[in-house]
């Protein structure tokens, strides 16, 4: 099954009243913000609403948001050796 | 076209605090970069709807309605109808929140 991954990139600060309706039901709340939505007109005709603000893509397989965080963490540089067992 | 000695209008002419009546080069440039991130969203879910065989309304309407960024002409880019002006045409920068809105048509012949 296919969903639009959904990112907030500019505010509606000062925009029509709608604009931010439509984010909040996006749930879409803060900049930066991603979303996953089944792919559907009617999350087409959501997100055509407010298409100058929001940055959309198809994927297969919608992430949670821890695995959304490990994707953004840095290599840490280093790994830990583990005890060889005797 | 970037750099320290670039020329923009505060380096090349000095002070510069006042709403320009045209929109400077990299004023433009962001411009159609953003006209292109909206095709590009449009595109996106245009691609998506049309792999389930499905479509919607706001996404013919504006593919019906509203010409892509290479097919804008600069004028429609850069500028604004309005009847009170000279010509009948300002910076599209005097529009409010024009970063945010898509302001592509103007009236047939001005």
């Amino acid at each position: 099954m296919a969903f639009f991954k959904i990112t907030l990139l500019r505010s509606a600060i000062g925009l029509p009243r709608k604009s931010s309706g439509v984010l909040q039901a996006l749930g879409l709340r803060k900049r930066m913000r991603t979303v996953y939505h089944p792919v559907s007109p009617q999350v087409a005709g959501q997100i055509m609403r407010v298409k100058e603000l929001v940055d959309v893509s198809e994927v297969e397989e919608p992430l949670s948001k821890p695995e959304m965080r490990q994707l953004r963490k840095p290599d840490p540089g280093f790994y830990i050796e583990s005890a060889i067992s005797r | 076209m970037f750099g320290p000695f670039r020329a923009t209008n505060p380096l090349s002419g000095g002070l510069l605090w006042k709403v320009p009546w045209r929109l400077s080069r990299m004023q433009k440039l962001r411009q159609r970069e953003r006209l292109r991130a909206v095709d590009n969203v449009v595109a996106t879910i245009d691609r998506a709807l049309a792999k389930q065989g499905e479509t919607a309304k706001a996404i013919e309407r504006w593919k019906n309605e509203m010409p892509a960024e290479p097919e804008m002409l600069p004028k429609d880019k850069y500028t604004i109808f309005d009847r009170k002006e000279k010509k009948y045409r300002k910076g599209i920068h005097k529009l409010p929140k024009w970063t945010r809105l898509s302001q592509r048509l103007n009236p047939p012949g001005f």
